[in-house]
């Protein structure tokens, strides 16, 4: 076995082990690929999400320290997928290492200490900065050329400002430089950092068809063939619910929606039956077969 | 033996609520060297220096001790108070028991004690301290005006219709400043350019002022009455004695293509240009970077065409040295560019406005030139895209103010009048377009400010919206504005034909490093400082500088105007005098000691410290010493604490002195 040029724990989140298969099944394919090492933390549970920090800030913090201490136990920066897992990890380091108080908290709830020195890194992070984007580009072994990409930030990879530290909150490149390396072609649209609806898909899917509606549209509008995503739930607004978008506001898309490391994927030669393509609602198919890129 | 007086204030209760001011007496009279204690309630009133002026006489007393406020509040006053008693002021001392004790303690007993201690420190000083006389030095009655917007030519000419005589210098190739841009000006809609322009010429028609523009400061040296400042004649390659301002030149220029600066980039100049028409001096300047014959040695129709021949490209930047007494720095601000700002700079920029890459995103200047009858389209409001008249404008407040996350947390000040006037100037000329502002606060105060903006609301029908813009799109042909209405609780969306940007007032770039060749303070913003924010605000803190306009901090005209003839009057009060008294806390240096090493040097903000040579008899040079001019010394002391051979002092504050406060401890 060739030896990884990088090496990372692991912190996939439930979604990943759920709805999300296909990404943290290509993540591995793409990861693999490029010899960047991947270990999963054991015993990892959930972070909490969106439920726990409306309910109980001293729970969701909880949660994720306890998550963060688990990681310890595995070498590497925790390396980390979905969008949301992400935001909650990062706000809990943040929120503990200016607030004192809240530490001496969520000590006591864990009945262990806290870590917080272990960098968290967003997939992206990881290919732009630690691997690098000439790396990248060098191990694209079937150019994406032709295929134009909206790539689709959400609300959470890059806000609120401080907290991240991914890219610049307003005006992030990250994504597009990223797809860019595979020889695909990021377009310029309006709507990247619009918020999908989020959770408000199960409470009040109207907001959802309206939000996410916007999205496409404009994504459609900047000539894009399909949307990248880093966020499942993004993805689960976006691509699941898509149709019923379409039916609402009485138009057609017909937007493929990759996660990332599918699209990259693609492109690094990760056999296409491990990237769960057949899983994505709207089909990308004829769109792959008619870039060549099958 | 000396016969000290010590004067204990209660200060109304600010300083006997938590002192015990009468024991403060009853310990002072103990001391040895004081002759007389007392307390009193106001010691800074009338009754209250009486008291000290008879004490002086009735126990002969040969040094006071004032335990009160800060010598900052006081100290000026009492040392009057003794001066009019028949002692040397500067041997009246403030003990700080108030700032420096009643006010920081709760404790009585501890805060008592702790203002004995002040009191004993300061006998020992005043039992050493020195009579002083005095430092006179002469003033060169001739003013500088660093600046040629509204502030400065008011200040110029106030300085010189009183007899003085005045530098105005100006770095761009003429005079006029912002005010020059604008269409017509709020709160009355008069005519920017009918109100500036007369003033502009009276400038350059004055014989008592020297118009110096296309030039900047170079090097500033001296001190209050006595500067020097080097001034950067840079090449204008036009002969201005010859030039009859006629024109032909800037006709026949063959590169005529150049953003013009002061249209904001809508309209285009020639290589050989004035600014704008009504420039005042009326002669053109050659913009080298631009010009044909600069870049490739050919072409030269300027030279060709012009009748007089003024034109000349051999012209060099020339440096002029002149002395002069006042300083008064106007230099005005520049607005916040939206676009992307360097890596470390404090300031970000705005990526949600698309960081300035959509061309009908315009800031409020822009607007100003397309409202201006002079301006690139004649005072039609047209999008710079497309040539369009807008139907739909958003206007848009606080783009980069108020906005600490963007970098600046002040308030721009004249940003929600200019937006109200541009709705109305849009209204008037575009009957049926409609305007749409986006704001936090309608922030009116000023006179008839308030009935402007309401009119603004209510009959030019203006949609107000309280809220702020997340984000501006291109889509299509329209640029879409998403916003929060925060009063009805709903997001709002807008498909505009022109966004108009109030951006934030900021100081010139550049603004800081004139401040460090003056010598004058400067806050993390780089406006200048006052000396004191309500009861100095026209001076710096360092003696002989004024300050006037947006330099100092955002203004909208009749404040800067005001300001400027505040900064005028101050130097006329300067110039009213033939002698400058100054106070004599200054250092010293021991010759004897002096080991030439200039530390002293190096440390001194004030640039005071100079080389002195000794020579003997027949003039050979025996040794180079360290020489504090006393009128440039500004008495802080930091030479004394960095010298190692002990050989600088600064009078009133000698180590002795020190060493004696300490001791008493
Ligand atoms: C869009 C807009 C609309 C406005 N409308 C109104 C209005 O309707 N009514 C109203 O009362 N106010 C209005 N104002 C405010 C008004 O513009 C200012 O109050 C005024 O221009 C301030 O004058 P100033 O002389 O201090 O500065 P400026 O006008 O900026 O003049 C400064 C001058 O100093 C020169 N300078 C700068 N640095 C140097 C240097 N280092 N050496 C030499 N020269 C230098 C500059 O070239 C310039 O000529 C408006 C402002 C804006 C932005």
């Amino acid at each position: 076995m060739t030896k990884n040029l990088l090496n990372y724990s692991y912190y996939p989140g439930c979604s990943l082990h759920a709805s999300a298969k296909e990404y943290d099944e290509s993540t591995k394919g793409v990861f693999k690929a490029l010899r960047i090492g991947l270990k999963e933390v054991p015993d990892w549970f959930c972070c909490g999400a969106t439920p726990a920090h409306n309910v109980d800030e001293l729970l969701s913090l909880s949660l994720c320290a306890k998550n963060l201490s688990l990681a310890d136990n595995v070498e590497g920066d925790l390396a980390v997928a979905c969008a949301a897992c992400f935001s909650r990890l990062k706000t809990t380091q943040h929120r503990l290492t200016e607030n004192d108080i809240k530490r001496k908290q969520v000590e006591t709830a864990i009945a262990g200490s806290v870590s917080l020195e272990k960098p968290v890194k967003h997939l992206l992070e990881i290919l732009a900065k630690d691997y690098g984007l000439d790396r990248l580009a060098d191990a694209v072994k079937k150019p994406l050329t032709g295929l134009k990409v909206a790539t689709y930030y959400g609300c959470l990879l890059t806000r609120p400002p401080d907290v991240p530290e991914l890219d610049c909150c307003e005006a992030p490149t990250i994504m597009e430089n990223v797809i860019a390396a595979t020889g695909a072609e990021p377009v310029s649209w309006s709507h990247r950092l619009e918020c999908c609806g989020a959770n408000f898909t199960l409470s009040r899917p109207g907001v959802v068809l309206n939000l996410s509606n916007a999205i496409l549209a404009s994504a459609k509008r900047a000539g894009a063939d399909c949307i990248m995503v880093a966020c499942p739930l993004c993805h689960g607004n976006l691509d699941i619910r898509q149709k019923e978008i379409e039916e609402a506001n009485g138009t057609r898309y017909g937007m493929p929606v990759f996660y990332m490391t599918q699209l990259l994927g693609l492109a690094v030669g990760v056999p296409t039956g491990k990237l769960g393509l057949e899983s994505m609602i709207v089909n990308p198919l004829p769109l792959l077969r008619e870039k060549q890129l099958l | 033996m000396s016969r000290i007086g010590v004067f204990v204030c209660h200060c109304g209760e600010n300083i006997s609520r938590t002192v015990d001011v009468e024991r403060v007496a009853e310990a002072a009279g103990h001391i040895s060297g004081v002759a007389y204690a007392t307390d009193y309630k106001y010691m800074c009133s009338d009754p209250g220096q009486g008291l000290l002026k008879k004490a002086v006489a009735e126990h002969k007393l040969d040094g006071l001790v004032v335990a009160a406020c800060s010598p900052r509040m006081h100290e000026k006053t009492f040392r009057n108070a003794a001066k009019a008693a028949g002692l040397n002021p500067f041997l009246c001392e403030m003990a700080n028991i108030r700032e420096h004790c009643s006010w920081v303690h709760e404790d009585r007993e501890e805060a008592t004690a702790k203002a004995i201690d002040i009191v004993r420190l300061m006998v020992e000083r005043v039992k050493k301290d020195k009579a002083l006389q005095p430092i006179t030095v002469p003033i060169t009655k001739r003013a500088l005006v660093i600046g040629g917007g509204i502030a400065g030519i008011q200040a110029a000419l106030d300085i010189a219709d009183c007899g003085h005589q005045v530098l105005l210098v100006e770095r761009e190739p003429s005079i006029g400043g912002h005010m020059a841009q604008l269409s017509e000006t709020f709160p009355t809609l008069d005519c920017s350019q009918c109100i500036m322009t007369p003033k502009m010429v009276d400038v350059a028609n004055h014989p008592n002022i020297k118009l110096y523009t296309w030039s900047e400061i170079e090097n500033v040296d001296g001190y209050i009455g006595n500067f020097q400042v080097t001034i950067r004649k840079k090449a204008r390659s036009v002969d201005m004695d010859k030039c009859t301002g006629c024109g032909v030149c800037m006709a026949k220029c063959p590169q005529k293509k150049i953003k013009s600066k002061f249209d904001c980039g809508l309209g285009t100049r020639p290589a050989i240009y004035v600014p704008f028409p009504q420039a005042v001096p009326n002669a053109p300047v050659i913009d080298r970077e631009n010009c044909t014959y600069f870049k490739s040695g050919k072409c030269g129709v300027c030279a060709k065409v012009c009748g007089p021949g003024a034109v000349d490209y051999d012209q060099q930047d020339e440096l002029i040295t002149e002395p002069v007494g006042a300083i008064v720095v106007a230099t005005g601000f520049e607005l916040y560019s939206i676009a992307e700002k360097p890596k470390g700079s404090s300031i970000k920029g705005y990526g949600e406005f698309g960081h300035g890459t959509i061309p009908d995103v315009i800031d409020g200047m822009t607007f100003e030139r397309l409202a201006s009858a002079s301006g690139p389209t004649g005072g039609k409001i047209l999008r710079p895209s497309d040539g369009r008249e807008p139907k739909q404008v958003v206007f848009v407040q606080c783009v980069g103010s108020r906005a600490r996350e963007k970098g600046i947390s002040y308030c721009s000040k004249v940003c929600c009048m200019y937006t109200a006037k541009h709705t109305m100037l849009y209204k008037h000329k575009v009957h049926d377009g409609q305007a749409y502002v986006f704001f936090m606060d309608a922030r009116t105060p000023g006179k008839s400010y308030d009935e402007f903006w309401r009119r603004a609301v209510e009959e030019e029908e203006a949609v107000y919206i309280r809220g702020m813009v997340s984000r501006l799109y291109q889509k299509g042909d329209k640029i879409v504005v998403m916003g929060s209405d925060v009063l009805v609780g709903v997001q709002v969306e807008i498909e505009a034909d022109l966004v108009v940007l109030a951006t934030a007032v900021q100081p010139r770039q550049g603004a800081d490093s004139l401040a460090q060749k003056l010598g004058i303070s400067y806050d993390t913003y780089n406006f200048y400082s006052e000396a004191h924010a309500k009861l100095k605000p026209v001076e710096c803190a360092t003696a002989g500088i004024y300050l006037a306009g947006a330099c100092q901090g955002p203004k909208d005209i009749p404040d800067t105007v005001s300001q400027a003839s505040a900064a005028a009057a101050k130097v006329m009060t300067l110039f009213a005098k033939d002698q400058l008294e100054r106070e004599p806390i200054v250092a010293r240096v021991n010759e004897r000691n002096c080991v030439a090493c200039f530390y002293c040097k190096k440390v001194c903000p004030y640039g005071a410290v100079e080389e002195k040579e000794i020579r003997d008899r027949q003039g050979n040079l025996v040794r180079v010493v360290a020489y504090v001019n006393p009128g440039v010394c500004g008495g802080c002391g930091t030479c004394q604490a960095t010298c190692p051979s002990k050989s600088v002092e600064l009078d009133g504050y000698t180590d002795e002195q020190v060493m004696a406060m300490i001791e008493a401890l």
